[in-house]
């Protein structure tokens, strides 16, 4: 049976063309155009990935009033915004909500896809409580389940958004070579990253490290290039 | 910074204004008081002086024709040499001092003394008159003083002193004054030989004293007047004994006229008829003289007043007046009305003027600064120049049938008249100078707090935008609860600013409201394009589809950068700082560079040492990713891009060069401003909006430094130059560390470079003006 994805988008040219393209894939799409909808919808049936926009029609807020009320019914469910607000406010504000990522637009629809499949899989992974692997890659003190999304450093496990585990997993491919911004923007599977974004996104996983080991220092900084994970 | 900062000269202050245009207001008033203090001080002169003019007119109608009043007195006096009795006020002590004869010094004549003052034997001689007795004092030039020999029936084997003159009955009487000692004088009648005492015991109505002197002999004395009888003639000598073994008379210096036809001086009194009529009409403060046609005085009553009564008062104003009196002398002057001031010198000559036009008929009046006529005898010599004052003189002749007899003089002295209009004008002084100085501080306090007023609003005004116009506040808190016009202009000043900061505010959001409207068509037209290809495999691999994704990604990207650059400032805000080695990074940078510009080369040089700087790491790359950029797009090809770091007392200094065109004039520091490209000959098909160095400025001034670009010393290109203050503090190697030792964290100018050696043709490296630090490239 195919998951079935639910949308929320006001847009109806966006609604639509995200409609198409995650059928496509495989999955069965609910789509919503305002949150009294989307909210009728979800107490017909629960869908097993949400996707927001966070402004609907006059409301601005509508997005995340929508992710608190769906994540009060089933906690575990994968919530991803996909909007326009890309104020760090709002992306931290919606990742406090309980939500497994933040996308901005415009989004390439492949990315897109590729998120939503990484993001079943690991509530799947997350349902059913597997929680070792074969793929396991450890490096030092750090391990790194691809397919589950688990790291941990030290024997402590870290939460890392489903962004930053990808661009962790890019730096770590091969310990002690640089790696470029270019390559971490792949990673992010975003279509428009700047330095900054990056420079952001490693600056909270450094945090997320140093939260569990003050003495963390393995992310250099390439000023003018990139990063290069260096073992402790 | 100051915006309203002009180069400007400056007028007078708005204080300084409205104090000088009170002082003119309050002035003008004083001043109209005064002139009309000088208008009434005019007309009460005039009055008085017609008042005198009346006074003499009347006194000398009661003359007119009383020629006999006038006739006691030889009319003529060809004949006779006159000696003047002048009236004296106080009572003579005999006691050989001529000290109580002050009012009357000047007023002698000399005999004998024509070919010096010290000839032998010549005397000067001083007549007075009061109380019916004539006195007379004499200094008496002699050398050897010859007393009297009392064993002598001789009289005139001494020095001595003859009296001529005619009695009451007629007869010729003859006097000797004899010196027996010191102090004693004897008088007897004589024979006509002036040998022997006619009656033998001495005539006791002589009273005298005479004072042996270094120069011979002080001799007062008196006798009554009516031994002289009505006609008054008079003659005196000293007879001058010098050799006491012989005791011949050697000289007599007498007063008879050189003629000697009748043998008598003529003593010349006043008329007491005269004066008893006079004396009658005198009145408080004015002195009446009548003069007779030979300019003689005949009768004197009266005196000048000149003492102003001193009441002491006791209430303020009194006080003040005290206080006041210094200024007495200014404000006679002031008040005086100078074109008939006259010198006390010249005043003689000016009496005299009036007494002739008197006496030629004309009555005349006169205003004069001066002790004139016969002096009051009231006043010692001492305190005669403070007592010299304006007198005014009415002279009225005095006629009879077609002659003139003489004339009547009134004087009256002006300061009686004018005394209470000088207090008057103290007063007014004394007010105005009061009610001024109230006004004056009042002024001051109201000047000074509304030019406060202003200056805090101008203050805050100036401190609501910053250096680069940006609004601080939207509203003002000085001033804005005032009512009157400085609270209108506070109030209209913060309504501009709140709508400026509106506007502002509109203009801050374009960026992000741009971005949030354009993203949501992008996204459509973006996910569109996806959704076509994976639709239509055919078209799928068209180029159409390619550029049209480029297009879409590069409308991202500006919408993305703008929205960047205008949320830069609040981003700066979350930042962390830490410190770190600024050389290590620029040169790892650098490095980096060589790697991801593959087409371009760089040159690196630095500091051997590390320098430590209180950054965000992140926002330093940053800023060398902007000027890199910048560098890259508009260097040379084949030509290397040079980056220096340098470091100073106190600040570090990155310096970015590129070879390529160089800037127009006057756009150095625009250039840093957002939307603001000057190199027009620069790539064109590369993004640019002029936001890479308003980025770099905005990072370089949050970090507490600054930027410039300029031209290359050669004009082959361009250089940046950053400065950054250094870490005051080297937390991980001092030893070795280039660090701030000075404590403020702004650089400072013309610091001497550390490390000069660094820069490659530095000149004197400073923050207020870097220097292009590579010339060749």
């Amino acid at each position: 049976m195919p998951k079935l994805i639910a949308i929320v988008e006001d847009d109806p040219d966006q609604r639509a063309n995200y409609a198409y393209a995650i059928t496509k894939k495989g999955y069965e799409v609910q789509a919503y155009a305002s949150r009294e909808e989307a909210l009728l919808g979800f107490d017909k049936q629960l869908p097993d990935l949400v996707i927001l926009d966070i402004i609907l029609g006059d409301e601005v807020d509508a997005g995340f009033q929508i992710c608190r009320d769906i994540l009060s019914r089933s906690p575990s469910l994968p919530v991803i915004f996909l909007t326009e607000r890309i104020n760090e406010i709002d992306k931290i504000s919606g990742l406090r909500l309980g939500a497994w990522d933040y996308l901005s637009k415009p989004i390439s629809l492949d990315y897109l896809a590729e998120k939503i499949s990484s993001l079943l899989r690991l509530g799947e992974v997350s349902s059913t409580q597997v929680s070792a692997s074969d793929n396991v890659k450890v490096i030092g003190h750090l391990s790194l389940d691809q397919d589950a999304l688990l790291l941990t450093w030290k024997n402590q496990r870290l939460d890392l958004s489903g962004t930053e585990f990808r661009m962790l997993a890019k730096l770590v491919k091969v310990p002690g070579h640089a790696v470029s911004y270019e390559s971490f923007m792949n990673a992010t599977m975003q279509s428009l990253v700047t330095n900054n974004t990056i420079n952001t996104h490693m600056r909270n996983i450094r945090k997320k490290f140093e939260a569990i080991d003050p003495e963390f220092d393995c992310i250099k900084s390439e000023y003018g290039f990139g990063y290069r994970w260096i073992k402790q | 910074m100051n915006v309203f900062k002009h180069k400007r000269r400056r007028g007078p202050k708005l204080g300084t204004k409205l104090m000088l245009l009170g002082l003119l207001v309050l002035l003008i008033p004083t001043w109209i008081n005064y002139r009309q203090l000088i208008e009434m001080e005019r007309i009460l002169i005039q009055a008085q002086s017609q008042t005198q003019l009346k006074t003499a007119q009347g006194i000398s109608t009661l003359f007119n024709g009383r020629e006999d009043l006038f006739q006691n007195l030889p009319i003529s006096l060809d004949d006779y040499e006159a000696l003047f009795a002048n009236p004296m006020q106080d009572p003579i002590r005999f006691d050989g001092k001529d000290s109580d004869w002050e009012e009357l010094s000047g007023k002698f004549r000399t005999f004998g003394l024509d070919a010096g003052s010290d000839v032998d034997a010549g005397f000067r001689l001083t007549l007075g008159e009061r109380a019916g007795q004539l006195n007379v004092l004499m200094k008496v030039n002699d050398q050897d003083l010859v007393l009297r020999d009392q064993g002598m029936l001789r009289l005139d084997n001494a020095d001595h002193v003859r009296l001529n003159f005619i009695k009451a009955n007629g007869e010729d009487a003859r006097v000797v004054l004899t010196f027996p000692d010191n102090g004693i004088i004897t008088a007897y009648n004589m024979d006509k030989e002036w040998k022997f005492s006619e009656t033998g015991p001495p005539e006791k109505k002589f009273h005298g004293y005479v004072q042996q002197t270094d120069t011979g002999y002080l001799l007062e004395f008196r006798m009554p007047l009516d031994l002289l009888g009505s006609r008054r003639y008079f003659g005196l000598s000293f007879v001058d004994v010098d050799d006491i073994k012989t005791r011949k008379v050697r000289a007599i210096t007498q007063t008879l006229p050189k003629s000697n036809k009748v043998g008598f001086n003529l003593v010349v009194l006043r008329s007491p008829e005269l004066l008893n009529i006079v004396e009658g009409l005198g009145y408080a403060g004015a002195r009446i003289v009548v003069i007779d046609s030979e300019k003689r005085v005949r009768a004197q009553t009266g005196g000048l007043s000149t003492l102003r009564s001193t009441t002491p008062d006791t209430n303020w104003i009194a006080r003040v007046r005290g206080w006041l009196e210094v200024f007495h002398p200014y404000i006679k002057k002031m008040v005086g009305t100078g074109d008939i001031t006259i010198p006390a010198e010249n005043a003689e000559s000016i009496t005299n003027q009036l007494i002739e036009s008197s006496l030629a008929g004309d009555p005349a009046v006169l205003i004069s600064r001066a002790m004139v006529l016969l002096d009051a005898g009231s006043i010692s010599k001492a305190d005669r120049p403070k007592l010299a004052q304006e007198i005014i003189m009415a002279a009225h002749p005095i006629v009879s049938e077609n002659k003139i007899l003489g004339t009547v003089i009134v004087e009256q002295n002006i300061d009686e008249i004018v005394s209470f209009q000088r207090n008057a004008l103290e007063q007014i002084v004394v007010f105005s100078t009061t009610g001024l100085l109230i006004a004056f501080v009042a002024l001051l306090l109201f000047a000074g707090r509304l030019a406060w007023r202003i200056r805090n609003l101008r203050k805050e005004t100036s401190r609501a935008i910053d250096e680069r116009g940006r609004l601080i506040t939207d509203t003002l808190k000085s001033e804005i609860n005032a009512g009157d016009e400085i609270g209108d202009l506070a109030r209209s000043v913060s309504g501009l600013l709140s709508k400026l900061h509106q506007h502002n505010n509109f203009l801050e959001n374009m960026p992000r409201t741009l971005r949030h409207e354009i993203n949501n068509p992008l996204n459509t037209l973006s996910t569109s394009l996806q959704n076509l290809a994976e639709e239509t495999p055919s078209i799928r691999e068209s180029k159409y589809i390619e550029s049209a994704k480029r297009g879409v990604l590069r409308i991202g990207a500006i919408v993305q950068n703008l929205a960047d650059a205008a949320n830069l400032e609040e981003a700066l805000e979350s930042e962390e700082f830490e410190i770190i080695d600024v050389q290590k990074l620029v040169e790892n940078y650098v490095a980096n560079c060589n790697i991801s510009h593959k087409n371009t080369s760089f040159e690196y040089s630095g500091t051997s040492s590390p320098i430590y700087a209180q950054v965000s790491d992140y926002r330093i790359e940053q800023l060398l990713d902007k000027l890199i950029d910048n560098a890259v797009d508009f260097h040379v090809s084949d030509s290397s891009i040079k980056v220096q770091v340098s470091a100073y007392r106190g600040y570090m200094q990155i310096t970015v060069a590129n070879r390529g065109p160089v800037l127009p004039n006057s756009s150095e520091q625009s250039l840093f401003d957002s939307m603001v490209s000057h190199r027009r000959d620069g790539p064109q098909n590369k993004l640019h909006f002029g936001l890479g160095l308003y980025v770099v400025r905005t990072i370089a001034q949050y970090h507490g430094g600054n930027v410039r670009a300029m031209n290359l010393v050669d004009g082959s290109g361009v250089a940046v130059v950053v400065q950054i203050p250094l870490a005051t503090t080297a937390s991980r190697d001092p030893s070795s560390a280039i660090t701030a030792h000075a404590t403020d964290r702004t650089p400072v100018a013309s610091k001497t470079p550390v490390a000069s050696k660094m820069s490659v043709a530095s000149k004197t490296p400073a923050v207020g003006k870097p220097q292009a630090s590579i010339q060749t490239l």
